[in-house]
């Protein structure tokens, strides 16, 4: 009778031991798991915050007066404005006339840490044709913002 | 019959671009360089343009042209017969 208890008393010790032993593992897993599935912290990505079209830039590279309508002989900036930072990208101006003309294109490498501002412009020695005028910003080839002008 | 307005509009000749001046400056810095890795700066013919044109404008000297020749020799079967739209690679300019 005494040997039977001891039995069934010893199974339960043995049992209870054996599941504290495999809750502990399990657990141990589970946090490992956790910590290292965490990402790591993002870098601050870069965008355009805004594309501005005048007829003239200061030095940091902004426009002075925001217009959409220039006379033949202004020369005509855009201004980009990025935040973020980035070793290296591209921004790029593209500028077309009326059904898609193609004017120019031009590129400028930047490694922005912070707020920046990248300026284009286009002028041409005998006039700008009257018109509807286009220019397509691009950051690393994606086309990001696009501002319509007109030239009378 | 006097009805010549529309056929005028479509045979009006483009305005020619290919004096246009451009450029651009930014407050951010140039990236570090890296010419290994660097892509190589390219250039979208315009209607007017020749390769010494071209070349003129990117290294300030028309002679310079057989340079952007043979960069793009894969694209440029005559170096007299260049079409707008077409993407051409600028190499480097030659340090002094």
């Amino acid at each position: 009778m005494i040997n039977r208890n001891f039995q069934r008393w010893f199974v339960t010790v043995l049992g209870l031991s054996v599941a504290l032993g495999l809750a502990a593992c399990s657990k141990k897993a589970a946090d490992t798991t956790t910590t290292s599935a965490q990402p790591p912290a993002p870098a601050a990505a870069l965008t355009v915050t805004g594309v501005e079209l005048g007829r003239a830039v200061g030095g940091d590279k902004r426009v002075t007066e925001t217009v959409t309508t220039f006379a033949p002989n202004d020369v005509v900036y855009v201004s980009v404005h990025t935040a973020g930072s980035a070793p290296s990208a591209m921004l790029k101006s593209r500028w077309t006339y009326q059904d898609g003309q193609l004017i120019d294109e031009t590129e400028q490498a930047i490694a922005p840490n912070g707020d920046e501002a990248t300026e284009f412009h286009i002028s041409k020695p005998d006039g700008l044709p009257p018109g509807n005028y286009k220019v397509e910003i691009f950051l690393d080839g994606v086309s990001v913002q696009s501002k319509d002008f007109e030239v009378k | 019959m006097g009805f010549s307005g529309d056929s005028d509009d479509k045979q009006k000749p483009k305005p020619d671009f290919s004096n246009v001046e451009s450029g651009s400056s930014s407050t951010a810095p140039a990236p570090a360089k890296a010419p290994s890795t660097a892509q190589p700066k390219t250039y979208v013919v315009k209607q007017g343009d020749n390769l010494s044109k071209i070349a003129k404008q990117e290294y300030g000297n028309a002679n310079e042209w057989r340079r952007i020749y043979d960069a793009n020799r894969d694209l440029i079967k005559n170096p007299d017969l260049i079409h707008p739209g077409q993407t051409l690679k600028i190499p480097p300019a030659e340090k002094a």
